[in-house]
């Protein structure tokens, strides 16, 4: 067992679970959607992103460029939730783009996975 | 391979571990400002929003602290606040310490120089030449060939020597890096396989080094002229198997310039006219003939038995090493009974010259004045290895000094500068004495006494006027041009020593009936003020024109008005 691609592993998926449970439910409706998920999934993917930092191989560039594609995306939901809610004081956020960009980066993520478990499955260790 | 991401590669790598314990610190902070329960200006219970959470820990955490914010916190929240501020700041301080330290880090520093270098070398647009080591040698070589503007790539593997380079200050700049020599990639990322890399010079004492480089850079580029140093025959075989034209052994010219000077001396004046040597025979530039004794049967004194061997002149030899004397005797200097015995044995009291070419200065000076003691009017010709001791050798007389370093030098600027020189020298050398004291005459009393070398090539960028009045079809012959410019009935003091033409076909000291033509290469020898009149003739029609006609060429307004 290799301590490293636990950790990484499970950093890896997490992302993707949590980005999930953020996403799924009602799109329009914003009680369905929690922003303490949407918090955590930010801090998993950030966690993920620096866990790839550093691989200098094919497949780690291009696990690191789904992690940021993530993470710009999630950050970008949270700001237009922050800046709807304070700036223009509206009652109801703008759930419909919050849910839309986290369903995006839940696609960078699904990918960064796959490219995890195959790498996984390619290694013979 | 490119420096500039490997230098993000190591700070990137650095920064892991900060970069999680700060997410984590302000994860952990944030949370807790979300879920401890405050207290709004109302009275009313409330909780911090997130935005409100992240606002805060931010400032908290980078120590900036703006206050409570948005209602003054109760005391649960302000536990929390003392906790988030430890755990945030020292997260902080971890990462800002790791970035100092990545600041001093020996192996990034390493990795900036090369990416630095490297961009240097990328940028360089004009023709440059690589220069491996950084010694007396390459240092004299590097002077001289900044003087002329040429540019230069030195690699050295000590840093200490490359710091040294760098207080130097030549102009142009000298472009160097600490690294090893002998790595094919080492000699790719100075630029070997680009274009405008026009020569590499490898001077190391290491034969083994010297031939080892000059096939790596043969199979890198087999364009570039390589000048390689080698002191062995076997060496000098090899690399004349690789088709290494420019082969520097120091004994071999020393050897060479020997038997001229001895054989004949006009020669030898002209070879030594091409190293500044001025055109005349100064005290004690003659070397006598007659016996000669040698002490010192290294690799100089062989090459100097054979120099006498083929001037037919007698020599008899002292075999001395330098560190078996040292190691017997117990000190560096010579001429105790034991020693003067010796010297008379070899016969110095009926001899001509004395030649001390042992590797320690100080035994090749004791020598020298031991042996003027014993025969007075002996030539006294000695080796010098360390600089050193130059001023002791110049008070101490003595005739004639060789000093291979210098000699090293002084050939290597000569090949790298003036490549054509190297191939007038080799045509000395089948030449007699009557023929040397000819071109020497039509040089003094023609050109001058103390002239300079240069070369020109017939091209779109060195000679533009003439480039295209040939390209038109025009013939020009070498009287045409060599006419001075200030009345075109003079003849410019000018020599031509040779032409190259397009077909690398050398013609030796052309007459006046040479027919100029595109691409041809001239080695020239003349004073300071012709070389200017003749590049300026070769440049500008207008010149051009009044020395092939002797007429001035009009121009614009005035030219309309006179032809009206």
């Amino acid at each position: 067992m290799n301590t490293q691609k636990v950790i990484a592993g499970f950093f890896i998926i997490m992302a993707m679970t949590l980005n999930f449970g953020f996403f799924y439910g009602d799109i329009s409706d914003i009680t369905q959607h929690n922003p303490y998920e949407l918090f955590a999934a930010i801090v998993i993917n950030l966690i993920a992103t620096v866990l790839k930092l550093g691989d200098k191989t094919q497949l780690g560039s291009v696990l690191l460029a789904t992690s940021l594609v993530a993470d710009i995306q999630l950050i970008a939901a949270s700001i237009i939730w922050g800046v709807s809610l304070y700036v223009f004081k509206a009652d109801v956020a703008a759930v419909n783009e919050i849910v839309s960009l986290s369903g995006g980066a839940l696609m960078a993520n699904f990918v960064s996975v796959i490219l995890f478990v195959g790498d996984t499955i390619k290694s013979r260790r | 391979m490119n420096h500039n991401s490997n230098i993000l590669w190591i700070i990137v790598r650095r920064m892991r571990t900060p970069l999680i314990v700060i997410i984590v610190t302000f994860t952990i902070s944030i949370i807790g400002m979300v879920l401890i329960p405050g207290v709004d200006a109302n009275g009313k219970p409330y909780h911090m929003s997130f935005f409100d959470a992240v606002y805060f820990v931010t400032f908290m955490a980078s120590t900036i602290g703006f206050g409570e914010i948005p209602y003054e916190f109760t005391y649960a929240q302000r536990f929390w606040v003392l906790f988030s501020i430890y755990i945030s700041v020292i997260g902080w301080f971890y990462a800002i310490g790791t970035i100092v330290s990545l600041i001093q880090d020996k192996k990034l520093a390493a990795e900036i120089a090369l990416a630095r270098f490297q961009k240097k070398v990328d940028d360089l647009k004009e023709p440059f030449i690589i220069i491996l080591g950084y010694n007396y040698v390459t240092k004299e070589l590097i002077r001289k060939l900044s003087l002329s503007d040429k540019r230069i790539v030195v690699i050295d593997k000590d840093q200490d020597k490359i710091d040294e380079l760098e207080l130097e200050n030549f102009m142009p700049e000298v472009y160097s890096i600490a690294a090893d020599v002998e790595r094919p990639e080492v000699l790719k990322l100075a630029g070997i396989k680009k274009r405008n890399c026009k020569a590499l010079v490898t001077l190391f004492n290491n034969d083994f080094k010297n031939t080892k480089i000059a096939l790596l850079a043969r199979l890198l580029n087999d364009r570039i002229n390589l000048i390689v140093k080698s002191t062995t025959q076997a060496q000098t075989e090899h690399l004349q198997n690789l088709g290494i034209k420019n082969i520097i052994d120091p004994f071999k010219i020393i050897a060479n310039r020997f038997y001229l000077a001895i054989s004949s001396p006009s020669l030898w004046l002209l070879k030594m006219m091409l190293f500044e040597h001025e055109l005349y025979f100064k005290d004690k530039d003659r070397l006598p003939k007659g016996k000669y004794v040698i002490c010192g049967y290294g690799r100089m004194g062989k090459a100097l038995e054979y120099s006498l061997k083929k001037a037919n002149l007698p020599c008899s030899f002292i075999d001395l090493k330098s560190a078996h004397f040292k190691d017997k005797k117990n000190s560096a200097i010579f001429g105790d009974a034991e020693d003067i015995e010796l010297l008379k044995k070899a016969g110095i009291e009926d001899a001509t010259a004395i030649v001390a070419a042992t590797k320690d200065d100080l035994i090749n000076l004791t020598i020298l004045l031991t042996a003027k003691n014993l025969n007075p009017d002996i030539y006294t010709i000695g080796r010098e290895n360390t600089l050193d001791d130059l001023t002791i050798f110049q008070s101490a007389k003595i005739d004639r000094v060789y000093m291979l370093e210098d000699i090293i030098s002084d050939y290597v600027h000569k090949v790298v500068a003036l490549p054509l020189s190297a191939r007038f020298l080799e045509f000395l050398h089948k030449q007699n004495e009557e023929w040397g004291t000819k071109v020497l005459d039509d040089i003094r009393h023609n050109v001058t006494y103390n002239p300079i070398y240069f070369e020109i090539k017939i091209s779109r960028t060195q000679t533009f006027a003439i480039y295209y009045y040939l390209k038109e079809g025009h013939e020009i012959r070498l009287r045409d041009i060599l006419r001075s410019l200030k009345n075109r009935e003079e003849r410019a003091k000018i020599k031509v020593l040779l032409v190259k033409n397009r077909k690398e076909q050398i013609t030796y000291l052309p007459d006046d009936d040479y027919c100029v033509k595109v691409s041809d290469s001239f080695l020239i020898a003349s004073t300071e003020e012709a070389k200017e009149d003749f590049i300026t003739i070769l440049n500008n029609a207008n010149e051009l024109n009044y020395i092939l006609t002797g007429r001035d060429l009009r121009f614009g307004l005035l030219k309309r008005i006179l032809d009206e």
